[in-house]
């Protein structure tokens, strides 16, 4: 994967809401190549939207104001582009895909009639052509007797085959990078794994690149090549997959994993291993280290902001205090965990 | 009523429906939605037990008819011996002391014009439990339980985020010091940090209340963790039953084997091949497939489960299983064990949960719990609480 060059490559993004002082996306990098699918994973009000909307061109300014970064896509600065421009790249060059199908689709529309419209708004084909593509589109996401849900309305689908019809029609016209919000968040989990499978499978077909925002790390685990943790706007640690799960290296990804019920040895009975308190609201974002006061290996320094290192291939990790295991302070309480 | 038999259930169901009407058109039949059609259970005193499946498999309908909050089409809900689906309801209202609910979504339960002290205390209010005085007194021990500072009694729900709305919720629940706590996805709405810290009170209070836990939800990894037994819906069935651990090791019945299958693995080197054995959608439930309601995404479906209703029939080791062919099918996987860390990253765990351990817990700290205050009339009645 390093040899590709990157499809799309994110650098220094920061973003604040009004006239806040704190950044709600802060100083944010991060590139996926080609046939390459990087997972973006946090909480709610992590952040992860508000990057995903900016990579479209699609937040509200104002209130949300891009303060300082850029967003390189085929040698061009998305940033810099005038809305037209970028109407010509959304749905064409890039596609999103959002959580909730039902707000995302024209209720007053047939499936049928959306997916040729986003044909038509980009190939110069007339619209037998674009009915065409859009029969075939449907057919190849699996949607059954896909012939007469062309002329469906997104009310008479189920949340799954919704999803389905969205991903069409963000696939119609071959999208070099595909963003994807939350595909899978509001379908039951066989159709979850359907629609994963299903967005595997196109991927490795059509060599799309995938940014693929979730707070499920589950899902992270079937299907991401490499991992962006953020907490409070930031990224606190990005890896390979592999990485990220066998050797987490951030507090905070390590009060996630051990938060999930399932990994730890011992199963039933055992406590999970929780993150006590909140992530902090845009008001209140602490200076320094964003994490430090849920954190319980924050000392003084962690009132100056750690920088991204790495401690492993493609493997960094923003605390000063990594690798944990080996944190001067703690000698103490590692005989003791040892023991 | 000390030390009762560990076999009797506290909750009974017996061939529950619940139908609901959703078109009476002037001519013709009208259109009915059989949400929970003929269900057996069973739920043993002092377990956890889950209620699993997909939207639409009529499981919130279950638990709501389980506590009357939903009157049954057909059928009867035994509690203590009484079959509280046809209990008058001024004799229902003494006993939904006994049995609360935690609802799913912490935003829309509770009253935004009331205070989080009046909220807690309003289930103890219309109980007739304790004097005012002591009823403030027991909203701050409550709130300290679930984790959150007595001085929040005087906010409103708005101040506070899902994870600490739900600590109200549960608080509230608590209130009455209940005998059965049922919760409709009581952490589903919520991030996983916050999850955990849920579901590890959860679990504390079932055991220093003695409860007995009944827990709707979706969330296999959070039902493996919590649970003694496992029961699976599918429209409005109950297609499996049986002890959590034999369940997650090697489920039975062709759903509960999709089911699984189609969990994501938390760890990448378990990374499988998602697409599930299992094609297309739930079917719509007005019109229910005859048969075998699963026959039409089920693999190993034939004539006979088309034509024939499997009944819900013992599998050995307490389990129960709605199916023609389990003993025949060949046998799954069940979920995998946890991934082996690698000794410098599994100390790391041990480091972080250490740590955690050595801070100050934000509830108050565990001890003897005092029970809820005794009610001003039936002081005897409650013997069992202690």
């Amino acid at each position: 994967m390093q040899a590709e060059a990157p499809l799309l490559e994110v650098f220094n993004l920061s973003i604040r809401i009004g006239d806040g002082d704190r950044n709600l996306v802060d100083d944010v990098s991060f590139s996926v190549a080609a046939g390459e699918t990087l997972c973006i994973v946090g909480e709610s009000g992590c952040g992860k939207s508000l990057t995903a909307l900016a990579l479209m061109g699609l937040l509200a300014t104002p209130p949300v104001r891009i303060t300082s970064g850029s967003v390189v896509f085929n040698g061009r600065d998305l940033l810099t582009l005038s809305q037209n421009e970028l109407s010509e790249l959304r749905g064409d060059g890039i596609a999103m895909i959002f959580q909730e199908p039902m707000t995302a689709l024209n209720p007053a529309f047939t499936i049928g009639d959306q997916i040729a419209e986003a044909v038509i708004r980009h190939r110069k084909v007339d619209k037998a052509k674009a009915r065409e593509r859009a029969l075939d589109m449907l057919e190849r996401v699996g949607i059954p007797a896909a012939e007469t849900r062309l002329a469906a309305y997104p009310h008479q689908l189920s949340g799954g085959m919704r999803q389905r019809a969205m991903i069409a029609m963000a696939l119609a016209n071959d999208p070099v990078l595909l963003i994807a919000d939350e595909p899978t968040t509001a379908l039951d989990v066989t159709i979850q794994a359907q629609v994963l499978q299903l967005i595997r499978d196109l991927q490795k077909d059509s060599g799309t690149g995938l940014v693929l925002i979730t707070h499920d790390l589950g899902v992270v685990a079937e299907i991401a090549d490499k991992v962006a943790v953020m907490y409070a706007g930031r990224i606190v640690e990005s890896a390979p997959v592999a990485a990220l799960f066998e050797d987490p290296q951030h507090p905070y990804t390590i009060g996630l994993i051990g938060s999930l019920p399932g990994l730890e040895a011992g199963g039933r009975g055992q406590r999970l291993a929780t993150i006590p308190g909140l992530v902090p609201t845009p008001e209140r974002m602490p200076s320094g280290c964003r994490f430090a006061d849920r954190c319980p290996f924050a000392t003084d320094i962690c009132a100056q902001t750690p920088p991204l290192r790495a401690l492993g291939p493609d493997h960094e990790v923003a605390c000063h205090h990594a690798p944990l295991e080996d944190a001067p302070r703690h000698d103490a309480v590692r005989e003791g965990a040892a023991a | 009523m000390n030390e009762p038999l560990a076999d009797t259930p506290v909750i009974e169901a017996i061939n529950l429906r619940k139908h609901f009407v959703t078109k009476r058109p002037l001519f013709g039949p009208p259109t009915i939605v059989r949400a929970v059609d003929g269900v057996d259970l069973r739920i043993a005193r002092g377990e956890t037990f889950s209620i699993v499946g997909e939207s639409g498999c009529g499981k919130s309908t279950l638990a709501r008819l389980l506590i009357r909050l939903l009157d049954p089409t057909e059928g009867s809900v035994v509690y203590e011996g009484r079959d509280i689906a046809a209990l008058p309801s001024a004799e229902m209202r003494g006993l939904r002391r006994d049995l609360q609910f935690v609802f799913q979504d912490p935003f829309s339960s509770l009253n935004p014009r009331m205070t989080v002290g009046a909220l807690i205390e309003e289930p103890m209010r219309s109980h007739g439990i304790g004097t005012p005085d002591e009823r403030r007194g027991e909203v701050s021990r409550l709130l300290r339980r679930v984790g959150l500072r007595p001085e929040f009694a005087d906010r409103y729900p708005h101040e506070f985020s899902g994870g600490q709305r739900q600590r109200i919720g549960i608080a509230r629940a608590l209130a009455t010091g209940p005998k059965v706590l049922i919760g409709d996805e009581p952490v589903s709405a919520l991030d996983v940090s916050v999850q955990a810290q849920v579901i590890n009170l959860l679990e504390d209070l079932k055991e220093e209340f003695g409860l007995t836990l009944v827990v709707i939800a979706h969330d296999l990894a959070v039902v493996r963790h919590m649970s003694d037994r496992v029961g699976v819906m599918y429209l409005g069935e109950m297609v499996e039953v049986g002890p959590a651990e034999a369940f997650f090791q090697q489920p039975l019945h062709p759903y509960s084997r999709a089911l699984l299958a189609a969990i994501p693995a938390p760890d990448p080197s378990r990374r499988h091949n998602l697409a599930p054995p299992l094609v297309g959608d739930i079917p719509n439930p007005t019109a229910p497939p005859p048969g075998c309601r699963f026959h039409t995404r089920c693999p190993f479906a034939d004539a006979r489960c088309k034509a024939e209703r499997p009944a819900l029939r013992p599998a050995g080791e307490g389990r129960q299983v709605a199916c023609h062919y389990f003993e025949t099918l060949p046998a799954s996987a069940g979920l995998p064990p946890p991934p082996v860390r690698a000794p410098h990253v599994e100390r790391r765990f041990a480091l972080y949960r250490a740590l955690r351990a050595q801070e100050i817990p934000q509830g108050a700290p565990k001890g003897t719990p005092s029970r809820a205050i005794a009610p001003q009339s039936e002081q005897t009645s409650r013997g069992d609480q202690s």
